[in-house]
């Protein structure tokens, strides 16, 4: 049992921040460049370069594909560092989803083609498998990929897929086959987001991050770019779920913003006080620090037992994400309430608190069941951590009808 | 950062589990806990010859030389077991005080006792007007005097909820010999005999069934070398010792968790109504999932403040922020156990989870609750520092805050739509 990091890995992290520091530009602001103009888009390509120059881009993937030879350890600093400064790649689903999937079931010659652009930072790629029908749902995809000659021909529609920049590839999960039960008939597919037929059109949203509709309308897909096995898509994709687990970055994000908070509360004084000695606040403040502390906690944990999933199986149970879900919301809603009047201020108003990150903050975590609900988070967690039953598909189908029936 | 337990102490931590289960039955709680004692002198005897009463003295006291962690794995069989006795008061809270303060002699004597498990020891912290506030753990709490009278020292005063007074040999009476500038100095630490002559103990009965006294001082006197520690300088080591026996309170309420855990899931998947386990419903799943994401959050915050503990790196953070978490948590997992257990969760006879539920109220209380340790906490965080150019706002890293946002950058010739 260790709690704390070998000298190594504090040196590392060292470096990791001072990199941060010495690059990040004058005007840098966390957590903003999801939603910004051409300018600071270039800007961040640019930026882009230097962490792959420095190795710090995909350092836990095999050296054959651009990696640094990281441990699953020090990949989840670099994570939690890269949370501290609020720093989201333009491709992160390439590097977290991705990259990793075509690893795992690609084909070698897939992997040739398509691991070393992820790596050199060429692409960007959407993760476009949410549908009007397939939410929650992920097994009732209707967007068809029917198999023609030496293509699969793809028809349908995708929405809520995020993206800021311009994709290269889409990740995607289409129907192959109809069959009982649906999920059977899913697949895996990693194709160039400008195939003739493809087209997109933007959604804003109360966050202020752009979402897209991707339709697809006879668009021929090489039959190459089918990864992994056909029909067992589903499957795949609950893997590439499995990826998403490091979550260290995302405590680190909140006590950065705890910290800053807490200054703002030694600096900002009302009747001639500081607010830092308003009891209520202290209160508020501190419980702030004790759950984002155990989320930390629960990111290491997931963390610790991803890099010794080999040796001690997965984990019995996922919190990291759990947690995330669970304190996103409260936590806007104390520290905008810390905040009060001034704290509804957006970014840029006079008198805006923070510089209306909160505000901010407090509007994106309307958005957090992205990646799957609290509700379907728990389900989960009940059914497949603790071993709780289910109504099996059919029963619900059944269900469904005649529950419609009466409606 | 490895959450792993070594061989060694998942050996240990497995036989504390056999030993509990195999000595200290559900029925033996029950019973120890309608009697005045609080404990089994048998089990007492068993449990001094495993060791566990020296576990984390030097070898040289009679002790094992173990550390922090390896006493938390046996807090956490010992939270699971409901083990009641007297061991936080007597190894922990004052076993460590002596250990921390006392002079040779004192610790070679008085340790090597404790560990031969030939000596039962209280200590008396906590007033009554203390008890109301949020000062019942601090300093500022300390009033009861002790006053010097030749060479001796006359205490007088009231101490409350001292666990395991009634049965001790000797009592550790936290009292003030000095009105200093800080609270924390003029604080001194008395071994008092039981059998003193003015001291009167009577047992409160509690929500847990453990053995908490009044314990009243009326012209005490203790003689000048049964004093532990410094004159005026005892807070230090008190203080110290209630770090260590909150986490251990943490740590017996993850043990106690687990098992709330498995046994609320195994009930759900083996109760029926309405035709199909109740575990079916999203309802009783949520109370599930409520439950184990509580005691695992206990766990990981209990383990690495025990960890700082045991590497003598400084914790107050981490001590703070698990006992905080933990005495909130566990309550929360034990009501979410009692709505899957409804009726059946109810009835003191039928099953362990009134016990656990009524026994964790202490361990949430005792030593600081969670509102006592948020103050702590937030003691902390007036320590952190944001640096930041100079000049610049916050929430900005490096900017002026009145920048324009960007325009949003639309790469297809779609019209943006309004949601
Ligand atoms: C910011 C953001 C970014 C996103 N980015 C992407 C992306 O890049 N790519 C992508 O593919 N998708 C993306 N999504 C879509 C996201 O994955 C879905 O919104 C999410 O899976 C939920 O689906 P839904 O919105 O259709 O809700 P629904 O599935 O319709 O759920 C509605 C409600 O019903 C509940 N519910 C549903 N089924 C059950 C059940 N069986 N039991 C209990 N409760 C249930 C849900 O918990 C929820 O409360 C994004 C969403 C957001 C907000
Ligand atoms: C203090 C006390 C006094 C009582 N007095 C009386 C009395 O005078 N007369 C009398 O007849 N009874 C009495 N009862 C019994 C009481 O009515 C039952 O305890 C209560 O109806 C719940 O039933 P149960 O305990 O069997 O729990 P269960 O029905 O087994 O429920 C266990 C858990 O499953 C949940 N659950 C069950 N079905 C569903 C579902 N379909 N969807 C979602 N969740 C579900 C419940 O909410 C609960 O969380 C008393 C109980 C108590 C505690």
């Amino acid at each position: 049992m260790e709690f704390g990091f070998t000298e190594e890995q504090e040196k590392l992290r060292k470096e990791i921040r001072e990199f941060f520091m010495n690059e990040l530009p004058e005007d840098y602001e966390p957590g903003f460049n999801n939603m910004m103009g051409e300018e600071v888009q270039d800007w961040w390509i640019k930026f882009k370069e230097k962490a792959i120059k420095k190795g710090y881009y995909v350092p836990g993937w095999p050296k054959e594909y651009g990696g640094s030879g990281f441990t699953e350890i020090e990949q989840s600093i670099l994570d939690e560092e890269q949370g501290r400064f609020g720093v989201t790649w333009p491709d992160f689903l390439g590097l977290h989803l991705v990259g990793p999937s075509l690893m795992m079931f690609g084909t070698e010659e897939q992997k040739k083609r398509w691991v070393p652009p992820i790596a050199r930072g060429e692409t960007v790629c959407f993760e476009a498998f949410t549908e009007p029908d397939a939410g929650s749902d992920e097994a009732n995809i209707g967007c068809r990929a029917e198999e023609d000659g030496n293509d699969f021909v793809f028809n349908g529609q995708k929405l809520f897929i995020s993206g800021w920049y311009e994709p290269t590839w889409l990740f995607t999960l289409a129907r192959t086959r109809d069959i009982v039960p649906k999920h059977r008939g899913l697949s895996l597919f990693l194709l160039p987001a400008d195939l003739p037929g493809i087209s997109y059109r933007p959604l804003s949203t109360m966050g202020g991050g752009r979402q897209n509709y991707v339709f697809f309308d006879n668009v021929r897909v090489p039959k190459d770019n089918l990864l992994g096995e056909l029909h067992r898509g589903f499957y795949h994709a609950m893997q590439v779920f499995e990826f998403e687990r490091r979550m260290t970055g995302d405590a680190a994000g909140g006590k950065r913003l705890l910290q800053e908070l807490v200054q703002f509360c030694k600096e900002t004084t009302s009747g001639g006080k500081p607010l830092m000695e308003n009891p209520e606040i202290r209160k508020t403040l501190a419980k702030l620090a004790m759950e984002i502390e155990v989320q930390r906690l629960a990111g290491w944990y997931s963390a610790w037992r991803f890099s010794e999933r080999e040796r001690v199986g997965p984990a019995p149970y996922e919190l990291s994400n759990y947690y995330a879900k669970k304190y996103g919301a409260s936590h806007a809603k104390a520290m905008l309430d810390i905040l009060g009047l001034y704290g509804q201020l957006a970014t840029g108003s006079k008198w805006a608190a923070l510089a209306g990150r909160i505000e901010r903050m407090w509007k994106v975590t309307r958005s957090l069941h992205a990646g799957g609900t609290f509700e379907v988070i728990k389900i989960v967690l009940a059914r497949r951590g603790l071993g709780l039953p289910r109504i099996p598909g059919n029963m619900m189908k059944a269900i469904g009808e005649a529950v419609m029936k009466k409606v | 950062m490895d959450f792993e337990l070594s061989k060694e102490q998942a050996m240990l931590k497995k036989e504390a589990r056999n030993f509990l289960e195999k000595e200290c039955p559900e029925e033996l709680v029950r019973e120890i806990e309608k009697g005045d004692q609080g404990y089994s002198p048998q089990l007492w005897r068993k449990i001094a010859e495993l060791g566990w009463l020296g576990i984390i003295f030097p070898e040289k006291y009679g002790g094992l030389g173990s550390n922090m962690l390896d006493l938390m794995f046996i807090y956490e069989e010992m939270g699971r077991a409901m083990f009641p006795s007297p061991h936080l008061s007597t190894v922990v809270l004052s076993g460590l005080t002596i250990l921390s303060a006392g002079s040779e002699a004192q610790k070679t004597e008085l340790l090597t006792r404790i560990s031969d498990g030939d000596l039962i020891l209280a200590l008396a912290i906590t007033e009554p007007d203390a008890a109301w506030g949020d000062k019942a753990l601090d300093p500022e709490g300390i009033t009861v005097q002790a006053t010097a009278e030749a060479d001796d020292y006359v205490i007088n005063g009231v101490k409350l909820f001292v666990h395991d007074a009634l049965i001790a040999d000797k009592i550790l009476c936290v009292a003030r010999t000095q009105d200093g500038k800080n609270a924390a100095e003029g604080i001194t630490i008395f071994l008092v005999d039981a059998d003193a002559t003015g001291m009167h103990r009577n047992v409160l009965k509690t929500i847990s069934g453990d053995k908490q006294c009044e314990v009243v001082f009326k012209n005490v006197r203790v003689s000048k070398e049964n004093i532990i520690g410094p004159l005026h300088g005892g807070w230090p080591h008190v203080a110290k010792a209630i770090q260590h026996g909150a986490v251990l309170l943490c740590a017996q309420m993850v043990g106690a968790g687990e098992e709330i855990l498995r046994i609320t899931v195994d009930y759900a998947k083996t109760r029926v109504q309405f035709d199909a386990p109740i575990g079916i419903n999203q309802y009783v799943q949520g109370h599930c999932t409520d439950v184990v994401s509580d005691v695992e959050g206990c766990k990981y915050i209990t383990w690495q403040a025990a960890w700082k503990l045991s590497e003598n790196m400084p914790s107050g953070y981490e001590v703070a922020v698990a006992k905080a978490w933990t005495s909130e948590a566990f309550e929360r997992a034990c009501l979410a156990a009692h709505a899957v257990f409804a009726g059946y969760g109810y009835t003191s006879k039928d099953g362990v989870l009134p016990m656990y539920s009524r026994r964790g109220k202490i361990q949430q209380l005792y030593l600081g609750n969670s509102d006592y340790w948020l103050k702590k906490v937030a003691q902390q965080l007036d320590t952190w520092t944001f640096e930041r150019p100079e000049g610049k706002a916050l929430g900005f890293w490096k900017t002026s805050p009145d920048e324009e946002i960007p325009a949003w950058k639309v790469w297809t010739n779609e019209d943006v739509l309004e949601v």
